[in-house]
C-alpha cells in the first residue's frame, strides 16, 4: 500500500499495469499447515461473519493445544500425522459477495498456499469459493452453508459436514407427524412464508414439497423482500389465512420485524416453525421476552451438555476465551477445521488427492462431535455427512431449549402457541 | 376481507406518515441547494442510535430524546455542509452527487465500527403495546409516530410560510441569485437548510427507535424510497413529498396485500417511473 | 483527448503501455494480481460505457448494474437452457441490454440531473426485484454456469487466468474504441451540446431524444458484454452478485475518480479505485472493523472535493505546465 501510495501515476496505463505488483508477495512455509477461512467479515452479515471467525479460532486452538476433550486431534499438540505441524488460519473478507469469494478461495490458495478451505457461511458465495477450489484442485470442507444445490453438484474437492435446508425443512414435517402422534395435537394447514434470497426459496420449495408428501393444506405461500421496512401486508395475508402452523425462513432483521407485526397485528397460529434469522445470536437479545414459544431449526443448543458434556466443556471454553455464549453459527463453524485437520493428520501427507482420499474415508464418531448426530461420515456421492440432521429447539424463557426430537429433548415442547393477548 | 383491507389501509397511513417526514427532510436540502444527499438514510440510521444511546446511557425514552436527536443532526447536517458540500457546490454535478456516496458509506461503516453490527431494540419504551378498534390493531407507537410525524411536518410548513426566516429560505428555493441581490446570505440559509433537513429525519429516527430495529445498515431502504417520493412529490415541494409519502405507504402496503410482497418495492419503483414519464417535474413540481 | 488527432509522443506511450500489460501476466505469480488486473480491466469497460451516457451526454446514470445483469444473465440463460454458446450469447446480451435500455430511455429521455439519477436507481431496481422471483432464471438461486472444457470457443479457462485477462483486455480496447469514435464523431459534439444546454440544444435543431437514446443503447451494450465477461469468468451469477445499486455506484465512482468526459478518465479511474478497494478488504477487511469502507468513503469525499475533475484532469494539468 505504502509503495501504491508513494508510486507517481505518470502514465495511466503504466500505473495500471505496475500497481498489482505490490500487493503480491510470497510467504514462506514453515512447520505450521496453512487453511483458507473465507467469511462475510465485513457488510450486511459482518456480525454473523464474526461468529463463524470465533468457531473455527477456538476450533483452532483446541486443535494447536493440548486439551483434555473427546474431540478429533484434542489430545495432542498440532497435527500428530505430520509431526505436530501447527494449523493456522489465512483470513479472507468476502464481505458477503460472491466474486469475492472466489477471488479470495483463490488468493488464499496461490498466494497463502493454503492447503484445505472452509467456510464461507453464505451458499451463494460457497458456491463461487467451492468452484474456485475445484479448479484448482484444492479440497473444501464446508460446515456452515446449507443449500442442498451445493452437494448436488457433484464437486470432487468439495465435502460438506452440516446439515442442508433440505434434511432441516424435512425435520419440521417429521416434528408435526410426532407431534400429532404423541402429543395428540391436530395440525391441518399451513403457512409458508420466505424470504426470497437464494436461502428462503429454496427453503420454501422444500417446504411445499413435503407438505405435499405429508398430507398437510398449504393456506398461505408467501415471499418477501427481506429487508423491508414494513411487513404488515404480509403479515395481514397470514392472518386472514390463519394456518394451523407457521414455516417461516428468514434472516435475522426480518425475523425482528416479523415478531414484532405478529404481535402487534395480533397473528396466532398454534405454533411457528422458524429457521436461521431466529437463532442468530443478535435476534433474542434484541427481541426479548416476544420470542418466547418459537420453534428454530438448529444443529446445536447449549443444553445438549446434559447429554452430552463435551458440549458443556466447549462451551465453557468458548464463553472463557470470547466472554460470550457459543451460538449456532459459531457452533457449526467450529467442526470443519477438525474434519479438515482429522483427514490431513490421517493422510500423512498435505498433498490434495492423499487430503480428499482421506476426507472420503473419514469417520468420526457421534461422541466426538458437539452436535446430537451418529457421526460423520461422507456420501460417496454427493460427499455429505450422511449423518447429519437437525434439532429443533423451542425459546422458553428466553432461552432455546431443544424439544425435538422428543427422545433427546431437554424439556417438553409447548404446544399450542400461546395467543400474544395471553402474555403477560 | 374488509377488516383486512381496513387494516391494510390503516397500515398504509401509518408507514406513509413517517416516510413523509423523512423525505420532507430530504426534499428541503434538494429544493434549496439542489444537492442530492444520498446519506440521508444514514443519517436515519444516526438518529435512530441517537434515541438508543440516549435510552441506554441516560434512561431517556425516545419520546424526550426526540430534541436531542433533532439537534444532534442538526449539527452533523451543519458540519456536513460546511465542510464538505459546501466545497463541491461549485464543481461539476457529478461530484456533487458523488460525495453524499461517499459520506454515507463513511457513515454507515463508522457505526460499525463504534457500536459493532450488532441489531438493537428499544427494549421498553413508553410507548407500547395495540389498541384493539373494532377488528382494526393499531400499534400505540406507530400511531405515535405517525401523528408526531404529520404535526412536525404541519411546522415545518408553517415555519416556511410564515417566518421571516423560512420565507428567506423559500425565496432561495425559488431564485437564488435574485435573493442574493435582496440581500439575503444564501450561504447561511443553504447551511440552516441542510441542518433543519437533518434535524427532521433526526426526529424520523427519534420515532421509528420506538418501534424499529436498530442497525447500522438499516437506512439503506429508508433512503431509496425517500429519493423516489422527493421525486414523484415534485422539486422542493413539501406539500409534494407529504402527498407522495402517503402515496408510496398506500402502493407498498396495498401492493404487498393484494398483489405480491416480493414485488411491493418494485411496484413502489414503478409507480414512480410511470409519474415522471407522463409528469417529469413531479406531482407539484 | 476530444477530436484532436493523436500526437507522436501519445502514440509511443499507448504502444509502450500496451507492450507492458501484454507482458504481466508472464511477469506475475499468483492468481491474485491477476485477478486485480482482470477486475480493474472490467470495471475500466464499465466506466467507459458509463462515460458515453454520462461523461459525454450528462445523464448520470445510477443503474448500469441492470445492463450488467441483463447482459450476464441473458448469455448465461442461453447457455444453460439452449447451449447457445457464450461468444453469441454475448451479443444477445448487447441486443437485449440496449433493448431495455431503450426502453427505459423513452419514459427516462426528458429527465435531468438528479431525476435521471433517480430514474435510473429505481429502472435497475425494478430489474434487480424481477430477477430475483424469476423463476425461469433461477431467481434467487441464480444460474451456474456447467464447467466445460477450457478453451477460446467455450469461452472458458480453467487452468490460466491469462486467456480471461487478454480477453477482458481486447473488450477495453474495443470499448475504449467506441468511445473515442463516439466522441470525435458527429454524436459526440451534439452530446456535449445538449449536456451544455439540454433546451439550447433543441433550439438549434438538434433531435436531443434521439442523440440521448443512442448513448445509451450503445452505453447498455457494452456494458452488456461486461456482463457476460463475468459470468463466464465467475461461473455463477445471481441477482446479488451483478445486480446490485453498490455496483452501479461503483461504475459512477470509477468515471469519476479519473475523469468523466475523457476517454482515458475511467481506465485511470478503475486503476486507482480497485486496487484500493480490494487491497483494503485483503489488508483490514478481516478485522471486520469496517475500516476498509470507512477509507473507501473518506475517499470518494476526498476526491469530490479537491479533485473533481478526476485524476486525468489533474494530470493534463500537469502536463499542460511542463510544456
Amino acid at each position: 500500500m505504502d509503495n501504491l501510495t508513494r508510486r507517481k501515476f505518470l502514465v495511466g496505463g503504466g500505473a495500471l499495469a505496475l500497481s498489482p505488483l505490490v500487493v503480491s508477495r510470497a510467504f514462506a512455509q514453515g512447520k505450521t499447515i496453512k487453511i483458507g477461512a473465507v467469511y462475510p467479515l465485513t457488510g450486511n452479515l459482518a456480525s454473523t461473519g464474526l461468529d463463524c471467525k470465533r468457531g473455527v479460532e477456538l476450533a483452532v486452538e483446541i486443535i494447536n493445544g493440548k486439551y483434555d476433550l473427546n474431540l478429533p486431534l484434542a489430545r495432542t499438540e498440532g497435527i500428530p500425522g505430520l509431526g505436530g505441524a501447527r494449523l493456522e488460519v489465512v483470513w479472507a473478507d468476502t464481505k458477503g459477495e460472491p466474486k469475492n469469494g472466489q477471488a479470495e478461495a483463490e488468493r488464499v490458495i496461490t498466494q497463502d498456499q493454503v492447503v484445505g478451505v472452509i467456510g464461507a457461511y453464505q451458499s451463494s458465495v460457497t458456491k463461487t469459493a467451492s468452484q474456485a477450489t475445484e479448479r484448482l484442485k484444492v479440497p473444501y470442507v464446508c460446515s456452515d452453508s446449507s443449500s442442498p444445490t451445493l452437494t448436488e453438484r457433484g464437486l470432487r474437492y468439495f465435502f460438506r459436514v452440516s446439515p442442508h435446508d433440505g434434511i432441516f425443512s424435512h425435520d419440521q414435517f417429521r416434528f408435526l407427524k410426532d407431534l400429532e402422534a404423541q402429543k395428540k395435537q391436530k395440525v391441518q394447514t399451513l403457512g409458508v412464508l420466505y424470504e426470497n434470497t437464494e436461502f428462503g426459496s429454496n427453503v420454501g420449495k422444500e417446504e411445499l414439497k413435503y407438505a405435499q408428501e405429508y398430507g398437510y393444506k398449504v393456506v398461505a405461500d408467501i415471499s418477501y423482500t427481506n429487508n423491508a421496512t414494513d411487513v404488515t401486508s404480509e403479515v395481514g395475508r397470514l392472518i386472514k389465512a390463519n394456518p394451523d402452523v407457521l414455516l417461516h425462513a428468514s434472516y435475522i432483521t426480518d425475523a425482528i420485524l416479523f415478531t414484532k407485526t405478529f404481535k402487534e397485528m395480533g397473528f396466532n397460529p398454534k405454533g411457528m416453525l422458524t429457521m436461521a434469522g431466529y437463532i442468530e445470536p443478535g435476534y433474542l437479545p434484541a427481541i426479548k421476552a416476544d420470542g418466547n414459544f418459537i420453534i428454530v431449526r438448529s444443529t446445536f443448543a447449549l443444553d445438549l451438555a446434559k447429554k452430552k458434556p463435551l458440549v458443556g466443556q466447549v462451551a465453557d471454553l468458548f464463553k472463557k476465551k470470547f466472554g460470550i455464549e457459543m451460538s449456532e453459527n459459531a457452533a457449526r463453524s467450529f467442526m470443519a477445521p477438525f474434519v479438515l485437520a482429522e483427514a490431513i493428520s490421517r493422510a500423512k501427507s498435505v498433498e490434495a488427492e492423499a487430503i480428499v482420499k482421506a476426507l472420503r474415508e473419514t469417520n468420526i464418531p457421534g461422541d466426538q462431535v458437539i452436535y446430537p448426530w451418529k457421526g460423520i461420515q461422507f456420501d460417496p456421492k454427493t460427499q455429505q455427512n450422511v449423518h447429519a440432521t437437525g434439532t429443533l429447539v423451542q425459546i422458553q424463557d428466553q432461552q432455546y431449549v431443544t424439544v425435538w426430537p422428543f427422545e433427546s429433548a431437554a424439556k417438553d415442547v409447548v404446544w399450542p402457541f400461546p395467543a400474544w393477548k395471553s402474555r403477560k | 376481507m374488509a377488516d383486512q383491507l381496513l387494516q391494510q389501509i390503516v397500515n398504509s397511513l401509518l408507514i406513509g406518515s413517517v416516510y413523509a417526514l423523512v423525505a420532507i427532510g430530504l426534499t428541503l436540502i434538494w429544493g434549496v441547494m439542489n444537492v442530492l444527499n444520498f446519506a440521508h438514510g444514514d443519517f436515519l440510521m444516526l438518529g435512530m442510535f441517537t434515541a438508543f444511546w440516549c435510552y441506554t446511557l441516560f434512561k431517556m425514552d425516545p419520546l424526550f430524546s426526540i430534541p436531542v436527536c433533532a439537534a444532534v443532526l442538526f449539527l452533523l447536517g451543519v458540519g456536513i455542509y460546511r465542510f464538505i458540500v459546501s466545497k463541491v457546490m461549485k464543481g461539476p454535478g457529478l461530484a456533487q452527487l458523488v460525495v453524499t456516496f461517499g459520506v454515507s458509506i463513511f457513515l454507515a461503516n463508522l457505526a460499525v465500527m463504534l457500536w459493532t453490527p450488532d441489531f438493537r431494540l428499544i427494549e421498553k419504551p413508553l410507548l407500547s403495546g395495540t389498541w384493539s378498534l373494532g377488528s382494526v390493531q393499531l400499534s400505540i407507537p406507530k400511531f405515535a409516530a405517525s401523528v408526531g410525524s404529520v404535526l412536525v411536518s404541519a411546522a415545518v410548513f408553517f415555519f416556511l410560510k410564515r417566518t421571516r426566516t423560512g420565507k428567506a429560505i423559500l425565496a432561495v428555493e425559488m431564485n437564488r441569485d435574485a435573493a442574493l441581490l435582496m440581500g439575503i446570505n444564501t450561504e447561511r440559509i443553504n447551511s440552516l437548510s441542510f441542518g433543519i433537513g437533518s434535524a427532521l429525519v433526526g426526529i424520523a429516527g427519534a420515532f421509528l427507535s420506538m418501534y424499529y430495529y436498530i442497525h447500522p445498515q438499516v437506512g439503506g431502504l429508508f433512503g431509496l424510497i425517500s429519493f423516489c417520493i422527493v421525486a414523484l412529490g415534485g422539486f422542493g415541494s413539501i406539500e409534494g413529498a407529504f402527498i407522495a409519502g402517503i402515496l408510496i405507504g398506500l402502493v407498498q402496503t396495498l401492493g404487498g396485500y393484494f398483489f405480491d410482497p416480493a414485488y411491493k418495492y418494485a411496484l413502489v419503483f414503478l409507480v414512480y417511473l410511470i409519474t415522471v414519464w407522463i409528469r417529469p417535474q413531479g406531482l407539484m413540481g | 483527448m476530444g477530436v484532436r488527432t493523436f500526437t507522436k509522443r501519445q502514440v509511443s506511450v499507448s504502444a509502450a503501455v500496451l507492450v507492458l500489460l501484454a507482458l504481466y501476466p508472464l511477469a506475475v505469480r499468483g492468481s491474485f494480481p491477476m485477478h486485480l488486473m482482470i477486475m480493474v480491466f472490467l470495471f475500466a469497460m464499465l466506466g467507459v460505457s458509463w462515460n458515453i451516457m454520462g461523461g459525454y451526454a450528462g445523464m448520470f446514470s445510477f443503474g448500469q448494474a441492470a445492463f450488467f445483469g441483463i447482459g450476464a444473465y441473458t448469455s448465461s440463460f442461453l447457455l444453460t437452457a439452449y447451449h447457445v454458446n457464450p461468444w453469441i450469447g454475448l451479443l444477445a446480451g448487447g441486443v437485449v441490454a440496449a433493448l431495455a435500455a431503450a426502453l427505459i430511455g423513452i419514459p427516462c429521455s426528458n429527465l435531468r440531473g438528479h431525476y435521471f439519477a433517480i430514474a435510473s436507481i429505481a429502472f435497475a431496481e425494478i430489474v434487480r426485484i424481477h430477477f430475483n422471483n424469476w423463476k425461469l432464471i433461477g431467481a434467487a438461486e441464480g444460474l451456474t454456469i456447467p464447467m466445460q472444457d477450457e478453451s477460446l470457443r467455450n469461452f472458458m479457462f480453467h487452468s490460466s487466468k491469462a486467456p480471461y485477462y487478454y480477453i477482458m483486455l481486447g473488450f477495453l480496447i474495443l470499448s475504449l474504441g467506441v468511445c473515442s469514435w463516439v466522441t470525435t464523431s458527429r454524436m459526440g459534439f451534439y452530446l456535449r451540446a445538449i449536456k451544455e444546454g439540454h433546451d439550447v440544444a433543441k433550439v438549434l435543431g438538434i433531435d436531443v431524444v434521439r442523440y440521448r437514446m443512442a448513448a445509451i443503447m450503445i452505453s447498455a451494450f457494452l456494458t452488456a458484454m461486461a456482463g457476460t465477461f463475468y459470468a463466464q469468468y465467475i461461473l455463477y451469477l445471481d441477482p446479488e452478485s451483478v445486480l446490485i445499486l453498490p455496483i452501479s455506484v461503483q461504475i459512477v465512482l470509477v468515471a469519476m475518480l479519473g475523469g468523466a468526459g475523457s476517454v482515458m478518465g475511467p481506465v485511470i479511474g478503475a486503476a486507482i479505485l480497485l486496487p484500493i478497494s480490494e487491497v483494503t478488504r485483503v489488508k483490514l477487511g478481516f478485522k471486520g472493523s469496517g475500516l476498509d469502507m470507512i477509507i473507501y468513503g473518506t475517499l470518494i469525499m476526498l476526491i469530490s472535493v479537491y479533485q473533481p475533475q478526476g485524476v486525468w484532469g489533474f494530470l493534463q494539468k500537469i502536463g499542460r505546465k511542463k510544456r
